[in-house]
């Protein structure tokens, strides 16, 4: 039992410093297979260095994990010279055009692109980098999301311990019953009548029909709540939230890397529909990003298939026949009611969250509001308008004239007519 | 008072309505949205449009979707098309002979602040210092555009980007940025070019 709790903690202990103990390792590592001297001061400026300055176009890793340029480690800082890395990370468009070997082979294998120069940085600065990117393993881009991770061993928690309630229950419950049957028992042997709680409340129940009557009327006010209920949500989608055909995390996108909605869903500023993001939109980003923490490689790979996308050679595959990605529409209104996007975020600048809710909370993305009439003049009554807006300039002042410089919400200005939506 | 219990007790449970009550109000439970099920729709054809609605998919074309390309060698109406390759020297010919058709003023440099924090921010920071709310490693090096150091691709740093450069790298897209001509019209590519040019002249670094 003791060596157990020893393990336990340190367990417990790995998990609390992972980061500590990651760097750690990397050190003795790096010191035992280069049996150089390096303090760890070097590798964490160089880290720092290299995320500022490298990382948009390196992964540190095997060279064919390429970015824009090559992926970096000890075999391709062993290819070159020291004063040769100096010089091209310096400034390697020089380097080309004196007619380097090595330098014109690098430049012609990724088709002529130029790497940025880097004249600021000292021979230090650049030791620093490649001590980093020789010690580094992938491990650390994997840690860059720690938080999602966390959450989600958070949530399967919650469930667990739900189970483990609903159990505890069922055991307690057994006990009272083998309680009962002892103390039966008991009796029989004793020749008394055992206790039988089943029939005693039949029994208290016939001699009482007002209880009967009773506990009716309650059942039939429930059933009655529960009908009315249920038929107000017909034709009402809330709480709709299907399985999409890519598991696209609104969490993460606009939750916790802060992409703006209007970055995908560039129609809402200027259409009916808000659109779903072509492709192209998601290889902005994902041209470069090929996995995720959890589920990432496979859903990422996904779009790449729609489209076709070859990630290894990052580019685009020929006369390949492109496949929609089949998105389940979520948010519907019938046929005879109109909205309008650009109306709403345009002239009422509304934020996107009013009617979808705290989508940048969703995991997987389910209908906040009910979309019914009522909602949306609930709103119109409530809702002022914003006066200042240029658009309706004129008509503005109009308003503001009519109704002498009083509040103006959305019904004064013809918000409830019929006709402004049913048409 | 015994002869309503009587009735209510003939009415409800000996007829066995109470149970019919309580199937009824089940099967109603049942009509509201939840996971995978819409829920159910009283006259669906209301719903479901026979008409075809943006992004659905679509029988009459041949690859089944609304969304179609343009027609090949056609342009939209008032569209001018742009006269540039994804090239180095088309990215050098544009810094030096595009101009701004859009003439500056405070509207259109709060226009472009507007559009610079939806389709820039995340990577560029609200600052335009490179430090976007973006966590990934490789959006961590996107450079500062007050920055006076580094020569870029123009072969001169993000802080003497001209115009011409900013707008063909909205176009086209560099390095790890992607193309964004299809979510920014041109007129609102240009007022981001005036927002920019802003951010360039940031000191506070």
């Amino acid at each position: 039992m003791y060596y157990f709790c020893v393990a336990k903690v340190k367990i417990a202990s790995i998990d609390m410093f992972k980061n500590y103990n990651l760097h750690f390792t990397l050190l003795i590592s790096f010191l035992i297979t280069n049996f150089s001297f390096v303090s760890s001061q070097d590798i964490e400026l160089g880290e720092s260095l290299f995320s500022s300055n490298c990382a948009s176009c390196h992964y540190v890793g095997p060279e064919e994990k390429k970015l824009i340029g090559p992926g970096l480690g000890s075999h391709t800082i062993d290819k070159y010279s020291k004063d040769w890395l100096y010089s091209w990370i310096k400034n390697s468009s020089e380097l080309i055009a004196s007619g380097d070997e090595l330098a014109v082979a690098v430049y012609e294998e990724y088709n002529k692109l130029q790497m940025t120069a880097f004249p600021q940085f000292s021979n230090e600065d650049i030791d620093n980098i490649l001590a980093y990117v020789q010690v580094r393993p992938e491990e650390v881009i994997l840690s860059s999301n720690e938080d999602l991770i966390d959450n989600v061993s958070d949530n399967s928690f919650s469930s667990e311990s739900i189970f483990v309630f609903i159990t505890s229950l069922i055991i307690l419950f057994s006990c009272l019953l083998t309680l009962i049957k002892a103390k039966n028992l008991l009796k029989i042997s004793r020749g008394q009548k055992p206790i039988n709680i089943f029939s005693g409340i039949n029994n208290f129940i016939k001699s009482n029909p007002a209880i009967i009557v009773f506990f009716s009327i309650f059942v039939i006010l429930f059933c009655l709540k529960t009908i009315w209920d249920g038929l107000l949500t017909v034709g009402v989608q809330q709480g709709y939230q299907p399985t999409q055909p890519i598991a696209f995390s609104h969490k993460l996108h606009a939750g916790m890397n802060g992409v703006d909605c209007n970055y995908c869903h560039s129609g809402a500023r200027h259409s009916k529909s808000a659109l779903i993001p072509s492709a192209n939109v998601c290889m902005n980003c994902h041209t470069y990003i090929n996995e995720g923490q959890i589920s990432g490689k496979t859903e990422i790979a996904k779009i790449y298939a729609a489209i076709g996308f070859d990630p290894e050679t990052r580019t685009y595959i020929d006369n390949y026949i492109q496949k929609p990605i089949k998105w389940v529409r979520i948010h519907n209104l019938p046929d005879l009611a109109y909205f309008n996007h650009a109306q709403h975020v345009n002239a009422g600048g509304l934020e996107c969250q009013t009617c979808h809710g705290p989508i940048e909370e969703m995991e997987v993305v389910e209908q906040y509001s009910p979309l019914t009439m009522g909602w949306c003049i609930e709103c119109h009554r409530e809702e002022k308008v914003n006066t200042d807006n240029d658009y309706y300039h004129e008509m503005n002042k109009k308003w503001v004239e009519k109704y002498h410089g009083e509040d103006i919400n959305v019904n004064n200005i013809g918000g409830l007519e019929c006709g402004k939506c049913h048409y | 008072m015994t002869d309503i219990i009587k009735l209510f007790y003939s009415t409800f449970i000996d007829n066995k309505f109470i149970i019919l009550f309580s199937i009824i109000s089940i099967f109603i439970i049942a009509c509201g949205a939840d996971g995978n099920h819409p829920g159910y729709q009283y006259m669906p054809d209301m719903y479901e449009s026979p008409s075809y609605e943006t992004n659905s998919s679509n029988p009459v074309f041949k690859n089944n979707s609304t969304s179609q390309y343009l027609p090949k060698n056609s342009i939209p109406r008032g569209f001018v098309p742009f006269d540039f390759d994804n090239t180095l020297d088309d990215y050098l010919r544009a810094g030096n002979t595009l101009v701004n058709p859009i003439s500056y003023s405070e509207t259109v440099l709060s226009e472009g602040k507007q559009l610079f924090e939806m389709f820039c921010a995340h990577c560029h920071g609200k600052e335009g210092n490179g430090k976007g709310s973006i966590n990934h490693p490789v959006y961590s090096a996107v450079p500062s555009y007050s920055d006076s150091i580094t020569p870029r691709r123009s072969g001169e740093p993000m802080n003497k980007l001209k115009s011409g450069h900013i707008f063909h790298s909205l176009h086209y897209g560099l390095n790890a940025m992607g193309p964004h001509a299809s979510q920014l019209s041109q007129e609102e590519r240009w007022k981001i070019v005036h927002y920019v040019h802003k951010l360039q002249k940031n000191t506070n670094d």
